[in-house]
C-alpha cells in the first residue's frame, strides 16, 4: 500500500472536470484507490465519491493505492494534481 | 435524385386531387423531380428568365383567363415557346379548361395537362404537402424504435446485443413499439420521423423463440405507427478502455439526415437492466427540455461549495493576529 499527501494547487479546486479526470485515470489500474480528506475516505474510482469531497484550493488530500500497480496509479494521479488539471 | 412519373402520380393520386386527364395518355411519360410548384404567370406573358420549368405548373383562374384573352397567333407562338421547356405537366385548377391550341400543342410536345376540381389554393397546398413528403430525404437504419414516456428512442447496436429484448421489456412496462430491426427515417418539418418499412404489423424476432406479434400479444396500446426520433441509444458490450460518460455535462450528438440527435453510448453487461436505464434516459431528456439539467445542477452546487470553502480557508490563513 502507498500513501501520498498532495495539496490542491488549482484555483477552482476539485470540481467536476478534475474529478472526471481522476476517476478515468484511476479506473485504468487494477489497484484499489482511495482518497482521504479530513475524516472522509472515498473510493477514488467513483465519480460521485470524488465530487463529494468538494476539495478546495489549498486543501490537502491523502491518496491511498493498494495493489499490483499502485505506484503507477499514484504517479499518474499525483501528476494530474501537479499539472493543475490543465487549469490555473 | 428521387422522381415519380406523371403517370404514376396521376394513377395513384387522381382521386385525392380530383384529377382528370385532358391530353392523350402518351403525354404521361414525363417525370416529376421537384418538390416545388410553379405558377407560370410571367412565362405566359413571355418572360422566360429564371422560369422554373422542372416544376409542376399550376394554372389558376388568373392564368386561364389570361390565356383566353390572348389573340390566336399570339397564344400559338407563346405556347410554342413555353412547351419546348421540359415541363413535367400542367395542372389546371377549379375544373377550368384551357384553349384548344394549348391542348393540341401539349399533345404534340408530350406534356400532360391535368384538370383538378379543387380550388387553386387548396390544390396548391395539398399538392405541395404531398410532394414534400414524397421527396423528403429518408434512409433506413438497423435498430429498434420505441416510444418511452413520449420520447422517441432509437436503440442501435450490433446484432444480438439485445435491442429487441430491451424493446420487449419496455413494452411490458407500458411503453410502445414503433418498429423492430429496421427503422425507416424520414426528414420532415425539421424533425426525424421513424416508421416501419412495411405494414405487416408489429413483429419482432426474439432469439431462441422466433417471431412474435407484439400487437397481438400486448394489445393496441403497445404499438404505434410512427414517432419523432429524439434520442439514440447505442447499446455496446462493455469495453475497459472505452471513455463512457460519467457526469453528463457534455452531450454527444449523431448526425442523421443532417439533423443532430443526442446519442448515448450505453455499456451492456449481463444482469444489467437496460430498459430501466432507457426509461431514465427518456425522463432525463424531458427534464432537459423543461430546463433542468441534473449534471449542471450538481456540478454548480459542488463548485459553489468549493469556492465557499476556499474563501474560508483563505480568511483563516490571512488572520494572523
Amino acid at each position: 500500500m502507498i500513501r501520498k499527501t498532495i495539496v490542491i494547487v488549482n484555483k477552482l479546486g476539485m470540481h467536476a472536470r478534475p474529478a472526471t479526470m481522476i476517476v478515468k485515470a484511476a479506473s485504468k489500474y487494477r489497484s484499489e484507490f482511495k482518497i482521504r480528506k479530513d475524516n472522509m475516505e472515498i473510493n477514488g474510482k467513483s465519480i460521485m465519491g470524488v465530487m463529494t469531497l468538494a476539495a478546495e484550493y489549498g486543501s490537502s488530500l491523502e491518496l491511498i493505492a493498494d495493489g499490483v500497480d499502485e505506484e503507477y496509479l499514484i504517479d499518474e494521479i499525483a501528476g494530474l494534481f501537479a499539472a493543475k488539471f490543465d487549469e490555473e | 435524385m428521387k422522381k415519380i412519373t406523371v403517370k404514376e402520380f396521376f394513377n395513384t393520386k387522381k382521386e385525392d386531387f380530383l384529377l382528370s386527364l385532358v391530353t392523350k395518355t402518351h403525354t404521361l411519360e414525363n417525370s416529376i423531380s421537384s418538390e416545388y410548384l410553379n405558377r407560370p404567370g410571367l412565362a405566359l406573358a413571355g418572360y422566360f428568365e429564371r422560369f422554373s420549368a422542372d416544376r409542376i405548373q399550376i394554372l389558376g383562374e388568373t392564368e386561364v383567363s389570361f390565356l383566353q384573352s390572348m389573340k390566336e397567333e399570339e397564344l400559338y407562338d407563346r405556347m410554342k415557346e413555353l412547351l419546348v421547356f421540359s415541363i413535367p405537366c400542367f395542372i389546371v385548377a377549379k375544373g377550368l379548361s384551357v384553349p384548344e391550341q394549348m391542348e393540341y400543342l401539349a399533345n404534340e410536345m408530350n406534356i400532360a395537362i391535368l384538370i383538378s376540381k379543387m380550388s387553386t389554393d387548396k390544390l396548391y397546398h395539398a399538392l405541395r404537402k404531398y410532394l414534400e413528403d414524397y421527396f423528403a430525404p429518408s434512409k433506413t437504419i438497423h435498430g429498434t424504435l420505441v416510444d418511452v414516456f413520449g420520447v422517441g428512442i432509437l436503440l442501435t447496436g450490433t446484432s444480438g446485443i439485445g435491442k429487441s429484448e430491451c424493446a420487449l421489456d419496455l413494452v411490458e412496462r407500458s411503453h410502445r413499439l414503433i418498429t423492430d430491426d429496421v427503422v425507416k427515417i424520414t426528414y420532415r418539418d425539421d424533425v426525424l420521423i421513424g416508421t416501419s418499412t412495411n405494414d405487416y404489423g408489429h413483429f419482432m424476432e426474439i432469439r431462441g423463440v422466433g417471431l412474435v406479434d407484439v400487437e397481438k400479444m400486448f394489445g393496441i396500446q403497445a404499438v404505434r405507427i410512427q414517432k419523432r426520433i429524439d434520442v439514440q441509444i447505442e447499446l455496446m458490450p462493455w469495453q475497459d478502455n472505452m471513455d463512457y460518460e460519467r457526469i453528463g455535462l457534455s452531450d454527444n450528438y449523431v448526425d442523421i439526415l443532417d439533423v443532430q440527435i443526442p446519442i448515448i453510448y450505453l455499456p451492456v453487461s449481463p444482469g444489467k437492466n437496460v430498459s430501466v436505464i432507457v426509461e431514465v434516459v427518456a425522463m432525463n431528456h424531458i427534464l432537459k427540455i423543461y430546463g433542468y439539467d441534473a449534471a449542471k445542477t450538481y456540478t454548480m452546487r459542488l463548485q459553489e461549495d468549493i469556492q465557499k470553502k476556499a474563501k474560508i480557508r483563505g480568511a483563516l490563513i490571512d488572520d494572523k493576529e
